[in-house]
């Protein structure tokens, strides 16, 4: 194999990537509103903890009608963010399952990432430094320490 | 019973006092018969929580409704075995449970460090008595196990049924013993910071004890979402509520902790992230005891919400604050001439497994306290719940199982294209063809279809390492393939553990994928003979049968299931109705094979129509989920049995200078 080989291959995992995120995009595009979806993005009201979608309630009070009701919206041709804003509306915001992606909630959606972001900074501005110190000192061919051969050795057989 | 309980408990609070005094003493004006006296205490403080335990267990056990703890949590009809359970049911028992742990774990490390360890060991026993005295406190002053009701009542109130399930039985004491346990490496890495000796030696000499609580923290989780499946009927295991974040986040933090600290073993570099990691996974249970029992967040599994909150959030800032000053004070003794040579080393590997770890972590711990953010900031209550964890995490969950295949592979140091290309060129082959050949069979997710590439990615990383491991292993000792894999893992079982635990992490990741993306319901209402199709099973209600007993009623569906017209199952799904809290509760019954888990909810009864509702999910791989699990737990025996030149180095590490002999017995008389 070539050189080249390593890179050939991490292209072809990127370019199958792009490709299936770009097939999933278009897919989730085409998708059509299901009772699955939006309940999944409505919180149930009955203390159980769980989305709409999840209620363990057999009978709930919250879960089962909203559940009817969204039902009865898809079928008027709703959409998804429609249902879900028509149960803000009605609910107020703690109905939502997720924080929204506006004013203060968006915090709630960049903090993780900008804590990710400055994580890497930090870990790329530390291998800096640390790079500047490192004494790189490549062993030239057909150096050969016969010592160091016997440790190996040794340590092969202790260790495999 | 009780008076004996409470006796027990003043007096563990009094020989733990002594343990701090006598271990600080000792170690700061080098008495070691001081120290050895303190060590008795630590034993003795053991022994007087263990009598309490058994205080509490037997007053449990026979029933004595005089005590506040027992008329609350138990009845006279509950089966025995949840008698014994109902011990870490309540609020006061779960906190007398994690003391005991504590404590008998206190002693142990008192015992093994009774001849090693002299300049760290005083200091990490006087933290762990530190520790015990808080949770003792709250015991003898604040939330009484052994407190007596004025008037007795004929019946007691019963254990909640939810957590009248053998799953409740096994999941606390795992995971308070893998919250616990925690507590062993981050008292010696807060001895070390006081000692000032700041080298590798309070990592190799815990690190047993913090592979042991992350073994008991991944079953803790494990076994609490296997719970969540069986018990809440909901088909699913994992909820993103704040008490599991709570359990997760400590298993996060560990987790980049045990691969951090490699790197120092290795290369002597990262002290100071290593510190800050124990100490961040030592809070965290801290934290997930505080959001149990504060009721601060509302949360499906707060069984125990009390008024303990303030006192948890107080000691916990008294732990950050005093911690967080030490590492401070020790700040430039702690900074070593790190050396780094390239971004493709396995060092900066493992730091961007470290990032990814604790980026998760963040964002589980920043997603559970939001609500009371945005209460506080906006005074709007909103509800942060699995879609926002889910969004969140899953790319994080992709680049982690990337960096999982990528990390065993890399070479210390550097690595050049070749030794890149021969060490990744078959897996990557492998996540390319298992990413192509699940488009063709359907699955057209990006998420899906990217998880699947990588973790057969993974897989096949560690298969390489195997194959290479073995070949070298026959090359030198000529033996058969299967000696040589068990030679192989005998010989490194640290490496090669941790490769098994990796197999178990991936099968894992398949399973929730898998699980989370596929899952199919159905909600049918029949009458008896009436079926129904779920994928490609028929199910036929064929009745139901009712049955009553002292302490609960039930009604028990019948539901025979056929494949392609063969029968292959009978399943009961079940409706329960505890009497003494007079509370329904579900029984799913569960069908699980490596394919899938046929998963059946006896939803509803009509009695007036005849009608049956039954809910069923149809799960695909949820069961490598499970399974993947179990590997993980055997993996980390692998690694945690015990190695003849892993005891030399940590012997070399810890070994006590002459004339530093802890043991009272080998000082002359006199001294």
């Amino acid at each position: 194999m070539k050189r080249s080989q390593p890179l050939t291959l991490a292209a072809a995992v990127l370019a199958i990537s792009v490709g299936l995120a770009a097939a999933g995009w278009a897919a989730s595009i085409a998708a059509k509103t299901s009772l699955q979806d939006v309940s999944e993005g409505l919180t149930c009201q009955c203390g159980c903890g769980l989305t709409v979608a999840n209620c363990n309630h057999p009978q709930c009070e919250f879960a089962v009608p909203v559940r009817t009701r969204i039902d009865g919206m898809i079928a008027k041709g709703m959409t998804r963010p429609e249902i879900i804003a028509w149960f803000r509306t009605e609910y107020g915001e703690k109905v939502l399952s997720a924080p929204t992606t506006e004013g203060f909630n968006l915090v709630a959606w960049i903090m993780p990432f900008a804590v990710l972001i400055a994580g890497a900074a930090a870990i790329f501005f530390a291998f800096g430094r640390w790079r500047s110190r490192a004494p790189i000192s490549p062993v030239a061919p057909g150096a050969y320490d016969p010592e160091l051969k016997r440790r190996l050795e040794r340590e092969l057989r202790e260790r495999i | 019973m009780p008076l004996i309980g409470q006796l027990a408990l003043a007096l563990a609070l009094i020989l733990a006092f002594y343990s701090i005094v006598a271990n600080v003493l000792g170690a700061r004006r080098g008495v070691p018969t001081l120290i050895a006296s303190a060590r008795h205490a630590t034993w003795a403080t053991c022994a007087m929580v263990t009598v309490a335990m058994g205080a509490l267990w037997t007053s449990l056990l026979q029933s004595d409704f005089s005590l506040e703890y027992v008329s609350s949590y138990t009845s006279s009809t509950l089966p025995t075995f949840y008698k014994v359970t109902a011990l870490w049911g309540g609020q006061q028992g779960s906190l007398l449970l994690w003391t005991w742990l504590l404590t008998g774990f206190t002693a142990i490390v008192a015992f093994q460090n009774r001849r090693r360890n002299p300049e760290i060991a005083p200091y990490a026993l006087a933290v762990l008595a530190g520790v015990a005295i808080f949770f003792l406190l709250m015991l003898n002053f604040v939330t009484r196990p052994f407190d007596m009701l004025s008037a007795i009542p004929a019946e007691g109130q019963d254990l909640n049924p939810l957590l009248q399930n053998y799953w409740m039985a096994i999941h606390p004491p795992s995971l308070y013993t893998g919250y616990v346990s925690a507590s062993v490496p981050f008292a010696f890495g807060a001895g070390a910071l006081i000692t000032g000796r700041l080298d590798d030696a309070w990592i190799r000499s815990t690190r047993r004890w913090a592979i042991f609580s992350w073994f008991f923290l991944t079953l803790g989780n494990l076994f609490g979402a296997r719970w969540a499946y069986e018990v809440l009927g909901w088909g699913g295991y994992w909820a993103w509520d704040p008490v599991e974040n709570a359990a997760f986040m400590p298993w996060l933090v560990m987790t980049a902790y045990l691969h951090s600290v490699m790197i120092q073993e290795r290369k002597d570099m990262l002290k100071v992230w290593n510190l800050v990691l124990i100490g961040m996974a030592f809070a965290l249970t801290l934290f997930g005891t505080f959001l149990t029992r504060s009721g601060v967040i509302s949360s499906v599994h707060s069984f125990t919400a009390s008024g303990l909150g303030p006192y948890f959030l107080t000691f916990l800032i008294v732990v950050c604050v005093l911690y967080g000053g030490l590492l401070i004070a020790r700040f430039k003794s702690l900074r070593t001439p790190a050396e780094f040579e390239s971004y493709l080393s396995r060092e900066a590997a493992f730091l961007f497994n470290n990032l990814v770890l604790v980026g998760i972590a963040f964002a589980v711990f920043w997603g559970t306290l939001f609500p009371v953010l945005s209460e506080a900031v906006r005074g709007v209550k909103i509800t942060v719940g699995p879609p926002f964890f889910d969004k969140v995490n899953a790319p994080l969950a992709l680049a982690l199982v990337f960096l999982m295949g990528v990390g065993p592979l890399i070479a210390w140091r550097r690595s050049s294209f070749e030794n890149l290309r021969r060490a990744f060129a078959a897996p990557a082959a492998l996540g390319i063809v298992a990413g192509l050949c699940a488009f063709f069979a359907g699955l057209h997710q990006w998420y899906v279809l990217s998880a699947l590439s990588l973790a057969a990615f993974v897989l096949g990383t560690v298969m390489a390492e195997f194959r290479r491991g073995v070949s070298a292993r026959r090359h030198m000792v000529s033996e058969p393939a299967a000696k040589a894999v068990v030679n192989l893992i005998a010989k490194n079982n640290r490496r090669y553990g941790g490769y098994i635990i990796h197999v178990g992490v991936i099968l894992a990741f398949v399973g929730i994928v898998a699980s989370s993306f596929f899952r199919v319901e159905v909600k049918k209402s029949v009458r008896e003979g009436g079926s129904f199709y779920v994928g490609p099973y028929e199910l036929v209600y064929l009745g139901l049968t009712t049955r009553e007993t002292s302490h609960l009623e039930s009604a028990s569906a019948r539901v025979e299931v056929f494949r392609a017209g063969k029968p292959i199952a009978v399943m009961n799904p079940a409706k329960l109705f505890y009497k003494r809290p007079q509370q329904p509760a579900t029984e799913v019954a569960i069908r699980s094979t490596p394919a899938s888990d046929l998963y059946v909810v006896l939803a509803g009864i009509d009695d007036n129509t005849g009608m049956v509702t039954f809910q069923v999910f149809l799960t695909p791989l949820v069961f490598w989920l499970w399974a993947g699990g179990l590997i993980m737990a055997f993996g980390t025996v692998i690694v945690m049995w015990p190695n003849v030149r892993e005891r030399a180095a940590i012997a070399a590490a810890v070994r006590a200078p002459a004339g530093l002999e802890l043991d009272a017995q080998t000082v002359p008389a006199g001294e």
